[in-house]
């Protein structure tokens, strides 16, 4: 694959915001999308064997690959009934020579505060089924995210790759759990296969809106990324519902901007999560037949 | 209304057209023994052999080139190795003094001299120090510029001269970049193609799309920079399906040069240009091109 | 986590003893809920829904720094300081922009829990929202490849402490004549079902973040930082699940309050500056 667009050793700059910037006028982009339109997204799920649940996403040039681990811990004790679940991403020197050492770690931070905010209503995600004994043991779940290559656009994607590894992940069923005086005795199912999976409905796709110009566009690429005056992150559920809402970057907005934003944004967050849902449907339905082929990053 | 569509991976497409058994030459890897023969002079990307001083070895990947003893191995994708008189676009990266540092894509930066531009009021001008602390007026960073090799260091690091009409600023259009190796050289880089653009093909793998101007045919040369000028909807139109035209053949490793981008051009009119981005149609594209070419080529 | 070996942690793990009293708090809960009810339209606290609370601010409050200020909302105590700009530490290339370098930290016994010393995942959280929402007010192209520090400390926190903290930290930015394009005031807003309550307290904020199982309700918080003179929103940040209605009502409320916080920090700095004229005045004539 050529990598055309994320040309590192130029600054982008004055220059190139022109030329962005001027072809932006009659809802025409440099590649020729229109505002609201997406780069192609190709998925896979499953394609990571020691963890219990893992999905990669392509967004054009940027590349997610995120892996669920399940572990046993204890509820914290202001939440006895509920499991956990944590967010760590990893901005490796691999996608860009900037995030080497502390560089990506900022961004890094960001992305995960944003998922974790994002994911913290019950309405998103219910931690509830996730407990094992109220108050004694419940799952955690460590949702890993390796950033392999950034193309811009890093919310929409990691987000993307996050709810389908999320759906990708099998919890192992609990058969038997046994108060040993203070010690608990959890019997795990013999079956390897005996698994249940998390409800993955109420999860938001994030979409970023940019402003450039006096334009607001969804899925920058690294270049547009540049030019912006202002973004917002918004993560929409598949009914429509707003659960959380940040501005990421430097920049401000009118107010009005704001709500035209959230429209858009809505619109496109909903048709996002309609897009995965049956892009998952298809890749269980592969999945599901005798020896899926794991493609990875081969062919 | 948007209409996002997700892929999976399983529907991955083989972007590389085969080029068939007869025609292939064969590639050396890092290591391999070109030849045993005393009398080759050893070229770029190979090695004496320490132990035995008679074998010749690539150090790099690709194919071998031959001129009468002279042994090189070309490698496939590697970063602009410069030739007196190529044509290059490159960004300013550093105002200095009495030179701009150039970004060519090159292993250094590139330098273009004061005193080997056109400057404003005639060709036999003596460089005053006005003109020098004149220098950001003309060029400043980020600003991208078409240029010609003048020398080569002996460090490997080129000097750029803009000493005709044709090179010089470059004001609004599109930059994409190509692996270098895919630029056929040409007598002539500077094209205004049938289907109403116009392209610089940078020997450093950088192409520079813009508008063709309707007065003259002197190209885009000089310091000046029209960026009130709005580019009416068809002008772009063709520059967004060039950009993703050139990209789709790149992707197929075609070489690129007037020809094969026109006949591109012509075949993606099938398509519409966002759908130029999804991977199936770049490849149905650079493999019609690839037949057009093939067919010009026999007849 | 890194542990600081020079502090005495204390004991390892600790629980806070209000956590057990959960059988009475959900109850509390309850009632709390009630007394938000649309009807009888009052709080806790004896305001009505969108009732702000009272606000003091005072800049100047910490004589080392180059500028302070002070702020309560009744329990929420913010105080924060912003020092000389200097140099970026560890940076080799030249950045155009000046930064802001935003610490927010919650003193260890500003909350019903017990804080630590050092900055956890939220606070850091709360910094970057906070750095955000200051960025488009200071005019940063006047210092190239300097930081300002601004530290914000909260005292005591009983809801809208971020909100807090950036209308603090905008105060002492102008304060420390950090130059700036307009005062950056901040406002948050809690939703529990149909009812909006204007700066909810920390009870209340509680009750927000949860969510009913009774019906499918909105429920969140939102902070909104607002530049009054040029009605540019400089950060918006919303936690919860909500319907774009109930989000755009919500930043309509948001703004408003913006806007009404604007004229109090304006006569707090205006009064800072006449108060050291005419302090210097009084040398003179004696």
């Amino acid at each position: 694959m050529v990598k055309s667009t994320s040309y590192l050793f130029f600054f982008i700059s004055f220059g190139n915001f022109l030329s962005v910037y001027f072809i932006f006028q009659n809802d025409l982009r440099n590649d020729g999308r229109s505002k609201q339109d997406y780069r192609p997204i190709e998925l896979e799920l499953d394609i990571v064997t020691h963890a219990n649940g893992s999905a990669r996403v392509r967004l054009a040039n940027t590349d997610i690959l995120v892996g669920v681990k399940t572990e046993i811990d204890v509820p914290t004790s202001n939440r006895p009934e509920e499991g956990k679940i944590e967010f760590f991403v990893d901005c490796s020197a691999n996608a860009t020579p900037e995030f080497e050492g502390k560089g990506g770690q900022d961004l890094a931070t960001e992305i995960g505060n944003y998922l974790g905010s994002s994911f913290a209503s019950p309405l998103s995600f219910d931690l509830k089924p996730l407990c094992i004994l109220k108050g004694v043991q419940c799952w955690k779940l460590y949702v890993d995210i390796l950033i392999l290559e950034c193309g811009g656009n890093l919310f929409d994607a990691v987000s993307l790759a996050v709810k389908a590894a999320l759906y990708n992940t099998m919890v192992p069923r609990v058969e038997t759990v046994a108060m040993d005086g203070g010690n608990v005795d959890l019997q795990l199912s013999g079956d390897p296969f005996d698994c249940w999976r998390l409800d993955i409905t109420n999860i938001p796709c994030l979409v970023t809106l940019t402003k450039i110009g006096e334009h607001l566009i969804v899925d920058p690429t690294a270049e547009e990324e540049e030019c912006s005056m202002a973004s917002l992150v918004v993560a929409v559920t598949e009914s429509g519902r707003i659960n959380s809402l940040c501005k990421t970057s430097v920049g401000s907005l009118h107010p009005q901007t704001l709500t035209d934003a959230l429209k858009v944004g809505v619109e496109v967050g909903v048709g996002l999560n309609k897009a995965l849902n049956e892009a998952l449907g298809r890749e269980e339905k592969r999945l599901q037949s005798n020896k899926p082929e794991r493609f990875g990053f081969l062919k | 209304m948007q209409n996002i569509k997700i892929r999976l991976a399983s529907e991955r497409v083989n972007t590389s057209l085969t080029f068939g058994e007869e025609g292939a030459p064969h590639l050396y890897t890092p290591g391999e023994t070109i030849t045993d023969n005393q009398r080759v002079m050893s070229g770029h990307g190979t090695y004496m052999d320490e132990e035995n001083k008679e074998v010749l070895k690539a150090s790099v990947a690709g194919t071998v080139e031959r001129v009468n003893q002279l042994i090189c191995v070309r490698p496939i994708k590697c970063r602009y190795m410069g030739e007196i008189g190529d044509v290059v676009v490159g960004r300013i990266t550093e105002v200095q003094q009495k030179r701009w540092k150039v970004e060519t894509n090159a292993r250094l930066d590139s330098v273009l001299l004061i005193s080997s531009v056109n400057l404003p009021g005639g060709e036999l001008r003596r460089r005053s120090a006005e003109d020098e602390q004149m220098m950001r007026k003309y060029l400043q960073e980020g600003d991208l510029v078409s240029a010609e090799v003048q020398s080569v260091f002996s460090d490997g690091s080129l000097s750029l001269h803009t000493r005709s009409l044709k090179y010089g600023k470059l004001s609004q259009g599109v930059l994409v970049k190509v692996p270098p190796s895919l630029i056929l050289r040409r007598k002539n880089h500077f094209h205004n193609l049938l289907c109403g653009a116009s392209v610089i093909l940078g020997n450093n793998g950088l192409i520079w799309i813009y508008p063709t101007s309707p007065e003259d045919d002197s190209g885009v040369g000089g310091f000046t920079q029209n960026l009130e000028q709005v580019i009416d909807k068809e002008d772009r139109e063709r520059i967004a399906r060039l950009r993703n035209c050139i990209l789709s053949i790149s992707a197929s490793k075609l070489m690129l040069f007037d020809s094969s981008i026109q006949y591109a051009f012509e075949e993606s009119l099938n398509y519409s240009i966002k759908e130029l981005l999804t991977p199936e149609v770049m490849l149905d594209v650079a493999f019609r091109t690839r037949h057009r070419l093939q067919a010009y080529k026999d007849s | 986590m890194p542990t600081d070996n020079r502090r005495i942690q204390g004991p390892e793990i600790s629980t806070p003893y209000c956590v057990f009293g959960s059988s009475t708090e959900n109850e509390d809960e309850d009632g709390c809920f009630k007394s938000t009810d649309p009807l009888s339209s009052t709080r806790k606290d004896g305001r009505a829904l969108l009732e702000h609370r009272k606000i003091y601010m005072k800049t100047g409050v910490v004589s080392q720094a180059k500028g302070s200020a002070y702020i309560e909302l009744n329990n929420t105590k913010v105080i924060c300081s912003v020092f000389d700009p200097r140099e970026i530490p560890n940076r080799v290339e030249y950045s155009q922009h000046g930064e802001l370098f935003c610490v927010l930290k919650f003193a260890p016994f500003s909350c019903t829990t017990r804080r630590s010393h050092q900055q956890d995942a939220e606070e850091k959280e709360l910094s970057l929202n906070l750095k955000r929402a200051l960025e488009p007010a200071v005019c940063r192209h006047e210092f190239p490849n300097f930081q300002v520090d601004i530290y914000v400390l909260i005292l005591e926190s009983d809801g809208g402490s971020l909100a807090a903290s950036i209308t603090c930290a905008g105060l002492a930015l102008a304060d420390a004549h950090v130059p700036m394009y307009d005062l950056v005031t901040a406002a948050s807003l809690g939703v529990a079902g149909d009812v909006l309550m204007k700066d909810p307290s920390e009870e209340e904020e509680k009750l927000c973040s949860q969510h009913f199982e009774r019906s499918n309700l909105n429920h969140g918080l939102i902070t909104v930082s607002l530049m009054g003179a040029h009605t540019q929103i400089t950060q918006v940040w919303q936690t919860g699940s909500m319907t774009t209605t109930c989000v755009s009502e919500s930043l309509t409320h948001l703004i408003q309050s913006c806007e009404e916080t604007y004229p109090i920090a304006q006569r707090c700095l205006v009064k800072s500056v006449v108060d050291t004229i005419s302090k210097k005045k009084v040398p003179e004539q004696s």
